[in-house]
């Protein structure tokens, strides 16, 4: 039983940062995307840009790693 | 490093100013500006060197054949033939020129006309041809009947449920005297052919026009023949056309080998004479002397001097004059590297150029970016696989800088996934192990996580104190005192907060905790003293910035993962051939991802968490008035220093 919670106590750790990230970088990937029509020198900081959001699901996978150990 | 730059003053007789001009754009050192009015010598006397109407003539003739030059470079795809004919400038403005650019822009639009036109009858005939082949059949059972006309129908086949209605239609207006016939052209096209008495013709095609039914009309070269005559015609025709295509393609090809590369470099020289021009605006004059004034990277100096002093002896003098302290944000600023630092200097051009006279982090970037980039791979076979990479990006787009660079940044960063996955034991993750080639080290990324991540925040910690102390020197460099106290206090602040943490968690000695907790309290309070209530916020973004380092062990850590998940492919499988296919696609899958992502997350690390400590915008680029023939042969060089 709490082997169980502690693995779903990981897969939440990971599964909400990546909906999180993946609902942002939507976002930001759409805007991107439209304004790399206009400006197509701003590829670099575009990538950065969709790069950011990144951070809460890499956080969420140290989290779950931890939990985990 | 951010090149000194010395404030340039060139005065000397007007009679040679033109001259003058054309050899300070043969040096290329010299960044022209507008003389400031306040140099002393008084708006009587000096004012903007006009500019006489046979320059301005030449220089709207220049600007038209650059208009011509260009199109033609559109015209013509790039060819890598090269021709080395050199023009000056004198024959380039003739009217004989100008015909000829004419005839060749004429001679390539009509090419590429009669190219599109070919490429159109192309696809109108295949289409022509699908309905008439689909409609022949039908068409064929109602040969020979008399005073009946007919008329071709398409049909987009999602839209069939139209066909009973027009049908109905069809059978009032005839009365029932009338075939139909549906047949399939394609997955998307249905075809119908109608038959009726040439006497209800009038009422059956207001129908077809007023309902907007495509109805087939052959093109009008085929226009009076039968379809079977035309679908004759067409088919002799569509044989035709690739060689016709052919042959206007290989006439295209002779004429950019002909005149591609030397376009290409006329425009340079069209460019280089209207920028000779344009920058006499830049010139002011007195009755009997030119004034240039312009910033040179100090060591040039001397260089220019030597120059102008040859060419013109004591008729023209450079002179340096001094920076105020106001104008310190006005000067070009001039990144300057060594040969193997500057290819880093790519991830510095997607942000404004920072202020003069403050750091330049490109040395740091080319340490710590492929230092990140080691840890996150940290495996000899996917190095290795990015160094090849690396190596032909570099060999394969040597003419274009930022592509160059980013495959010089690459091969670097790869000797450090080597080294890395030395350390850590890995050859395509635990492959090497597996078959004992290789162990960890210094440490096992798969077990000893916490250490991993330890050593992730610490370099997190090492690089955001560095970007605190760099922002410092800054301050200090530009004498703002109580910018450099208040970065300082923010330094105090979270060296001591990590310290408190630290002997919290029992990591230091907890003998040092009542020091941290005064040393934090008194830098607190320094820091609102500086910075008001918004200095402690941003101290505290500064532990977010070290906490987000952790992504170089979890982005490391995932790698070695997958990897490993590749690895038990061979085992999961009973077919060993195919388990190492399984376990090489995944292989490759993870070293594409060992391209991008540890790159974009590197790179992040440093725009986001490094720079955002001392990073200021707001300086101007360097561009000194140079040649745009010498840019272009300094390109392919390699790195310039």
């Amino acid at each position: 039983m709490e082997k169980g919670l502690i693995a779903l106590a990981a897969a939440l750790a990971i599964a909400i940062p990546a909906i999180a990230t993946a609902w942002a970088q939507g976002r930001i990937g759409a805007a991107g995307a439209g304004a790399l029509a206009e400006k197509p020198e701003l590829s670099g900081t575009i990538i950065i840009l969709v790069a950011i959001p990144e951070t809460m699901v890499i956080l969420g996978f140290v989290v779950a790693m931890l939990i985990i150990r | 490093m951010i090149q000194k730059m010395s404030k340039v003053r060139i005065i000397g007789s007007k009679l040679i100013m033109n001259e003058v001009v054309e050899l300070l754009h043969t040096l290329g050192t010299v960044h022209i500006e507008e003389v400031p009015r306040e140099t002393g010598l008084g708006d009587y006397f000096l004012r903007e060197a006009p500019v006489d109407k046979d320059r301005v003539a030449l220089k709207g003739r220049l600007e038209k054949i650059l208009d011509k030059l260009m199109t033609l470079t559109i015209l013509l795809p790039p060819s890598s033939t090269v021709t080395d004919i050199r023009y000056p400038i004198s024959s380039v403005t003739s009217d004989v020129f100008l015909e000829a650019l004419e005839r060749l822009e004429t001679e390539a639009r009509n090419l590429q006309k009669r190219e599109v036109e070919l490429k159109d009858e192309l696809s109108s005939l295949g289409r022509y041809e699908r309905i008439l082949r689909g409609l022949a059949p039908l068409i064929t059972r109602l040969e020979g009947i008399k005073a009946y006309e007919t008329v071709g129908l398409t049909f987009d086949r999602s839209k069939a449920g139209v066909i009973p209605l027009l049908e109905e239609e069809i059978k009032r207006i005839t009365e029932g005297r009338y075939e139909l016939f549906v047949r399939d052209i394609d997955e998307e096209t249905a075809g119908i052919v109608i038959a009726y008495p040439r006497t209800f013709a009038k009422p059956v095609k207001e129908l077809i026009t007023g309902e907007a039914i495509s109805e087939i009309r052959l093109p009008k070269d085929y226009e009076g023949l039968t379809f079977f005559d035309a679908l004759t015609i067409m088919l002799k025709r569509k044989g035709n056309i690739p060689s016709d295509m052919e042959k206007v393609s290989a006439a295209i090809k002779g004429l950019s080998d002909r005149w591609y590369s030397e376009v290409s470099r006329l425009m340079e020289v069209v460019r280089d004479a209207i920028d000779e021009i344009s920058i006499l605006r830049f010139c002011s004059e007195t009755h009997y002397a030119f004034i240039i004034t312009g910033w040179i990277p100090s060591p040039d100096f001397q260089s220019l001097v030597k120059a102008l002093r040859e060419r013109f002896e004591d008729r023209v003098i450079a002179t340096e004059s001094e920076i105020k302290g106001e104008e310190i944000d006005l000067i070009p600023v001039y990144l300057k590297n060594p040969r193997l630092l500057k290819p880093f200097e790519v991830f510095l051009n997607v942000l404004p150029p920072p202020k003069y006279g403050s750091v330049d982090p490109t040395p740091f970037v080319a340490f710590f970016f492929p230092t990140f980039f080691g840890l996150m791979v940290g495996d000899i076979g996917y190095g290795i696989l990015i160094l090849f990479f690396g190596l032909y990006m570099k060999r394969r787009f040597r003419e274009r800088k930022v592509l160059r660079d980013l495959g010089y940044v690459m091969t670097l960063s790869s000797i450090f996934c080597i080294v890395f996955g030395f350390f850590f034991g890995e050859f395509f993750g635990d492959l090497g192990e597996r078959l004992g080639i290789i162990h960890p080290t210094v440490m096992d990324r798969t077990k000893a996580l916490t250490a991993f991540l330890v050593m992730a925040i610490g370099l997190g910690v090492g690089h955001t104190i560095l970007g605190l102390i760099i922002a410092i020197v800054n301050h200090i460099h530009r004498g703002r005192g109580r910018d450099a106290l208040a970065k300082g206090s923010s330094l105090v602040f979270v060296l001591s907060l990590l310290l408190v943490i630290g002997t919290m968690t029992r990591h230091f000695p907890p003998e040092l905790l009542p020091t941290g907790v005064i040393v934090l309290v008194t830098a607190l309070f320094f820091l609102i003293f500086f910075e008001g209530i918004l200095g402690p916020v941003e101290a505290m973004k500064t532990i977010g910035n070290i906490i987000s380092y952790a992504r170089i062990m979890a982005i490391g850590t995932a790698s070695v993962v997958l990897a490993g998940v590749a690895n038990r492919m061979v085992e999961l499988t009973d077919n060993l051939a195919l388990g190492i296919v399984v376990a090489s696609i995944i292989h490759l899958l993870n070293a594409i991802l060992a391209v991008f992502s540890p790159a974009i997350h590197s790179i992040r690390l440093h725009y986001v968490e490094f720079f955002s400590k001392f990073y200021q915008t707001g300086g101007r680029r360097y561009e000194p008035f140079r040649r745009h023939e010498a840019e272009a042969s300094s390109e392919g060089k390699g790195h310039e220093t």
